[in-house]
């Protein structure tokens, strides 16, 4: 974490806080070297019985979610990834003392335990398809007679040819596109259902994104997700593309509300 | 005098009630505009998208960042103004404290 961009405050407070990436099971301390950026230099962990949370020293500041910030956040996560099922924190968490941490650890044991149990040896995968507008009108043109008929007749009569059909064949190709969508988004699903143990859709980004996916995956299946994505991204070459990222902590899927409150 | 007054006040009454009645809506507008930053949230996820699909470069993205950022911190400094939580800052776990 830099401090550079974390708030004003920052500048005379001491490097007294602890912020929280994750939390493990593992009943021994344990270094994660020095993966942090800036003042902070080791990554260790504060344990209760058999969990641990995995910490650096920071003063007490807000961090901005710069990109820098988020990098450095999953930086620590993923090297802990390697060795470890995890529940990451939020970005940004942090806490006064070891002891409030250990608090933390104390009274969520249960939750943890369960969830980390549950998620035991899964990891996520993002799933981002964007598709070309042009292509795909294209593609809707060649499949779909009424809306080709309609075209032809437009650019024969392009002096002639009405407003009401002009809007009507911007409904149809508004509609087929909608179908269009939902018949990859479906169809994808469908075929990454087999490999992967949930999923999740979030909002999408921008008005080129048509799916926002999370998927949850067993380890041990990984290499047959990561085919089949390849597999699909090949089937839709001409028209979609894929944003695939991976294997991430379980981000979407574990959901923890920790009650936690301002500490003054 | 009586009568007079209530003519003369009456269309006064109504306006300013009138009045009263926005100026609390747009008070409750503008608070949940100044305390939200869902809309601040989405756009930076925007951004990170058009730097990955390569629609704007490194600088271009580290300067809207800084102007995302900035919005952020507005916020964060309204909800401590009303009293609203923030994200970010320590925390502890509720109901626990120093004596435990």
């Amino acid at each position: 974490m830099t401090a550079e961009s974390a708030s004003a405050a920052s500048e005379s407070a001491p490097a007294e806080g602890k912020y929280v990436y994750c939390i493990i099971r593992n009943d021994r301390s344990r270094e994660f070297g020095e993966i942090v950026i800036g003042s902070a230099s080791r990554v260790y962990t504060v344990n209760h019985n058999d969990l641990a949370a995995v910490v650096s020293d920071t003063p007490i500041v807000i961090y901005d979610p710069t990109r820098e910030n988020v990098l450095a956040h999953e930086f620590v996560n993923e090297t802990v990834m390697r060795e470890f099922t995890l529940i990451p924190m939020s970005f940004g968490t942090v806490f006064r003392s070891e002891k409030d941490v250990t608090t933390l650890l104390k009274s969520t044991y249960q939750a943890f335990t369960d969830v980390l149990d549950k998620m035991q040896d899964k990891i996520e995968f993002g799933l981002k398809i964007l598709w070309d507008r042009d292509k795909v009108v294209a593609a809707i043109e060649r499949e779909n007679d009424e809306i080709r008929r309609l075209k032809d007749e437009i650019t024969r009569n392009a002096a002639s040819s009405t407003y009401f059909a002009r809007m009507q064949l911007g409904r149809l190709v508004e509609a087929a596109m909608e179908e269009a969508s939902n018949r990859y988004v479906n169809d994808v699903h469908e075929q990454l259902k087999e490999v992967s143990a949930a999923s999740r859709s979030n909002k999408v980004i921008g008005d080129r994104m048509i799916l926002n996916a999370a998927f949850l995956v067993d380890r041990k299946a990984e290499k047959q997700f990561d085919e089949k994505v390849k597999a699909i991204s090949l089937q839709y070459e001409d028209l979609l593309t894929f944003k695939y990222t991976g294997p991430w902590p379980p981000y979407n899927f574990v959901n923890i509300k920790l009650k936690l409150e301002k500490a003054t | 005098m009586g009568l007079l007054t209530n003519i003369l006040l009456a269309p006064f009454l109504g306006p300013v009630w009138g009045a009263k009645w926005s100026l609390d809506k747009v008070d409750r507008v503008v608070k949940e505009e100044l305390t939200d930053d869902t809309p601040i949230k989405e756009d930076l996820m925007a951004l990170q998208m058009k730097l990955e699909m390569g629609e704007i470069d490194d600088a271009e993205y580290v300067r809207e960042e800084a102007e995302i950022m900035r919005r952020l911190r507005d916020v964060r400094d309204w909800r401590e103004k009303l009293g609203m939580s923030i994200g970010g800052g320590p925390v502890r776990v509720a109901g626990s404290d120093d004596s435990e």
